[in-house]
């Protein structure tokens, strides 16, 4: 008796305590889901079918591999991603670093915007408001300091991807040849497809987000011991975001790329969700998207500042005033009204513009991998935490095909 | 902008005149990123090899270079600096013979690497009391010495390792007429962090002394924005006293990490340093066996007080009060009171005012330092003290505690019990410190 009371009591303490250390990791897989990621995975599933279906698995592994690695130096060292580099690397490495993670993550931001943008218009409310308002709502929501509280309402919201999933069962897709498209990996070797699996990627294991994830990880201040649960943490984020990618392509597979339509706008990706929705789905999608975009549009442009300004050594933080952290605030706010800014020109394809930044994403992945993966096989700030060797080989060769499927992707590009 | 004011005025002192010199054509001041990856001489004029960083011995005011360390073959050696014959050109040439000296790198206690331990690496400014970014170090030729005089946190440190500064010196000369400041720390306030963890729990004593200077308000902001490891080894460097205060300061999580990170020993010894309430805040925030196990290895006097005060409910006058103050019978003398104010060791503000109680302990007045001061020395307590008292009863609600200070602007009020029997103190710094 006393014994099965002990257990549980374990049991108990140890859930408690993944809870106290879980986080990071599963927020960070819901903002990944961010308006980039739903237009990408609508258009994979719209335009090719099934057929890109199985890439989500190896990039779930690439994807956990990566997240690992980020929260593994998170919680050993307690220093952010930009903070190693700077130490290591020294400051040419970093600054020109930082501005391809600055300019990938603006690609982001506006791709945010054009997610409220979008998303608002199916409700037929022009740009020129929705954009400049929700501008200045994130805006303020970081400096006046509510964004901790938004959070969870935005986490919540997240549920919705469920609608995808039961859209999915629905549609009665055909599960023999998602089967069969999942056993039999194919790629076509043409611009269009080898763009698309990098925008999958990028999408799915975006560069800002191991700076996001080491951040909350430092932040959390999660020790060594604990680290167990962080890893869980991960690997369940990890597991999330691909069942949503997944089934995001798989319904759009079953309903739009059936009925031969192109996705260009909000209006037509929101057609997936007619089986569960019927009339409504317009609106359900919208919501969706919207709180994809909203959630990701306050974090990206405050993460970005602080990942700048930790590597460059200058004061960051919402509890400091602009006078203090100039450069921070400065960062921050240009970030988010540019982004919005560049939405606002007229004729700005929305769609595209929500795409072509996933694949940028995708295009600058490797470079961060590599900077990883040198810095987490560092014995001097890692010690006995370094890769295990078969780790690495499962890196390395990541990087390696990331890096030849972005090089043939720009080799076809430019044959035109 | 203010910081670079307060330095230039702290070197205008001493090397006004050197400076002077400089702006004449000789080369005084150096910065190391200049240094880095110069080709060095032997006598002869064979390439021994690049520069790769620099040693130098703690300690002094304005530490000396000790040797040159250059990296061949993975591996680094080092040459002491005499063996240096100029410095002048590109080029770093070595005095005849000595190109043979080299030696594998090795690092004393109170050592330090330019590169592997101070450059881009984090410092604390423990006179402005903030952490830095180093982007360059700044050294001054003293014939035949090196010195190491500042370090260089500003964007010009930043764009002339980059190698963009004449650009932009000459952009910004065009433009604005201007160029941005220098912003130079000047050695003796700078406390560096960052070092090599296989020396690193030697090193923890000698060299982390500058940060001792700081305000523990300070030390604990500090402590709270770096890594833990470096917290960890700070925390470890202080004397009780400060460790004890330090940890006043900090964010309670955090505290109890740095807690969980001192041996058990240390943390009660660090404990009974405290304030009593703060401690007994600080333990009830633990779980259950680790409180009972932290607690039993405090010793008596503190040990008592916390597990009285542990009894009270959060958020209740019981848990904000602290069992330090003074207390002195009706019939004592004012004498007698003012020997026991010289004989403690409590912090000021808990013995703002000295509690006069009967022979039961009832609270019957109160008295202030200016009775000890002013009054005859034989007067009996019971006659000269205050009667008018204000008190609160242990389990009253916190927020009742807070308008009482609001209304009467006491330093610190008693707490008694339900037979008007002093128990404890609420003073105004633990009002504050509620949120």
């Amino acid at each position: 008796m006393t014994g099965l009371k002990e257990i549980f009591r374990h049991r108990w303490k140890g859930l408690l305590l993944f809870l106290s250390v879980a986080g990071p990791g599963i927020i960070t897989s819901n903002v990944d889901n961010d308006a980039g990621g739903i237009a990408t995975y609508s258009l994979a599933g719209s335009r090719f079918g099934y057929s890109l279906l199985w890439s989500l698995i190896p990039i779930m592994v690439a994807l956990f591999i990566i997240q690992e690695m980020s929260a593994r130096m998170g919680v050993v060292t307690g220093k952010g991603l930009s903070d190693l580099i700077r130490e290591r690397f020294g400051v040419k490495v970093t600054v020109y670093l930082l501005m391809a993670v600055v300019l990938t993550n603006f690609g982001n931001v506006i791709a945010e915007f054009a997610g409220i943008a979008s998303s608002l218009e199916i409700f037929h409310l022009s740009k020129y408001i929705t954009v400049p308002v929700g501008a200045l709502l994130v805006w303020l929501m970081v400096v006046k300091g509510t964004y901790r509280s938004v959070e969870k309402i935005f986490l919540f919201a997240c549920l919705f991807y469920l609608a995808y999933i039961i859209s999915g069962f629905l549609a009665k897709p055909d599960w023999s040849v998602i089967g069969h498209s999942l056993a039999t990996p194919r790629l076509a070797l043409s611009a269009a497809p080898l763009g698309m699996l990098i925008g999958l990627v990028g999408t799915t294991i975006a560069p800002w987000m191991q700076f996001y994830l080491q951040a909350s990880i430092v932040e959390k201040n999660v020790l060594v011991k604990n680290y167990k649960q962080a890893r869980m943490d991960v690997l369940l984020g990890s597991i999330v975001v691909t069942v949503v990618a997944g089934f995001i392509v798989l319904t759009c597979a079953a309903t739009i790329f059936k009925a031969g339509i192109p996705i260009e706008t909000a209006k037509d990706a929101a057609e997936a969700l007619r089986p569960l929705a019927g009339r409504y789905c317009s609106a359900l999608f919208a919501f969706g998207l919207l709180n994809a975009s909203l959630f990701a549009a306050s974090i990206l442009p405050l993460s970005t500042a602080f990942l700048v300004c930790e590597g460059m050594g200058w004061e960051s933080g919402i509890n400091k005033k602009f006078s203090e952290a100039p450069q921070f605030y400065g960062l921050y706010t240009l970030l988010i009204f540019l982004g919005a800014g560049i939405i606002l020109l007229p004729k700005m394809p929305l769609f595209p513009v929500m795409y072509i930044s996933q694949i940028i994403n995708g295009l600058v992945l490797p470079v961060i991998m590599v900077i990883m993966l040198i810095l987490i096989n560092n014995k001097k700030l890692m010690g006995e935490y370094t890769n295990k060797k078969f780790y690495n080989i499962l890196s390395w060769i990541t990087v390696a095909v990331l890096a030849a499927i972005c090089t043939a992707y720009l080799f076809f590009l430019l044959r035109g | 902008m203010e910081q670079v004011e307060r330095n230039s005025q702290a070197d205008r002192s001493g090397s006004l005149a050197l400076k002077k010199r400089q702006e004449n054509g000789g080369q005084l001041f150096h910065y190391f990123s200049d240094f880095l990856g110069r080709g060095i001489l032997a006598a002869s004029g064979k390439p021994v090899g690049r520069l790769y960083d620099f040693k130098v011995r703690l300690g002094e005011l304005f530490p000396k270079i000790t040797a040159i360390v250059i990296k061949r073959r993975g591996k680094h050696w080092e040459l002491d600096w005499p063996s240096v014959e100029n410095l002048s050109g590109r080029l770093i040439r070595l005095r005849p013979g000595t190109e043979l000296a080299f030696r594998p790198l090795s690092v004393g206690q109170d050592e330090i690497l330019l590169r592997e331990d101070l450059l881009d690496k984090q410092v604390v400014d423990t006179f402005g009391a903030k952490i830095e970014r180093v982007n360059d170090v700044h050294l001054l030729s003293v014939n035949p010495e090196l010195r190491l005089v500042h370090v260089d946190y500003g964007a010009r440190g930043l764009l002339r390792r980059l190698g963009w500064l004449r650009v932009v010196d000459a952009f910004t000369d065009w433009l604005f007429g201007y160029r941005p400041q220098e912003r130079l720390l000047s050695w003796k306030h700078i406390q560096p962090l960052a070092s090599d963890p296989q020396r690193r729990d030697l090193k923890t004593n000698v060299t982390l002394r500058k940060l001792h200077e700081l305000h523990p308000s300070d030390l604990a902001d500090i402590i709270e924005e770096l890594d833990q490891e470096s917290r960890r080894r700070i925390f470890q460097s202080l004397d009780l006293e400060t460790a004890a205060e330090t940890l006043q300061e900090m964010e309670p999580k955090l505290q109890l990490t740095m807690l969980e990170t001192a041996t058990a020993e240390k943390a009660s010894d660090i404990l009974e340093e405290m304030d009593p309430d703060e401690a007994t805040d600080l333990l009830s925030d633990l779980p259950q066996d680790k409180q009972q196990k932290l607690i039993r290895t405090m010793e008596r006097p503190s040990r008592e007080k916390v597990e009285e005060l542990l009894r009270f409910e959060e958020g209740t006058a019981g848990s904000l009060m602290t069992k330090d103050y003074i207390s002195v019978r009706e019939e004592q003398t004012l004498g007698q009171a003012l020997e026991e104010f010289r004989k403690t060791e409590l912090p000021l503000d808990s013995v703002a005012y000295l509690y006069v109680t009967d022979a039961e302990g009832r609270l019957k007045g109160v008295l202030t330092l200016r009775h000890l001061l002013l009054c005859d020395r034989d007067a009996p307590a019971g006659q000269m003290m205050n009667t008018h008292l204000v008190t609160v009863k242990a389990d009253s609600d916190a927020k009742e505690v807070l308008e009482l200070f609001k209304k009467y602007k006491f330093m610190a009020l008693p707490v008694v019990d339900e037979n008007d029997r002093l128990t404890g103190l609420i003073t105004l710094k633990d009002v504050i410190g509620q949120k």
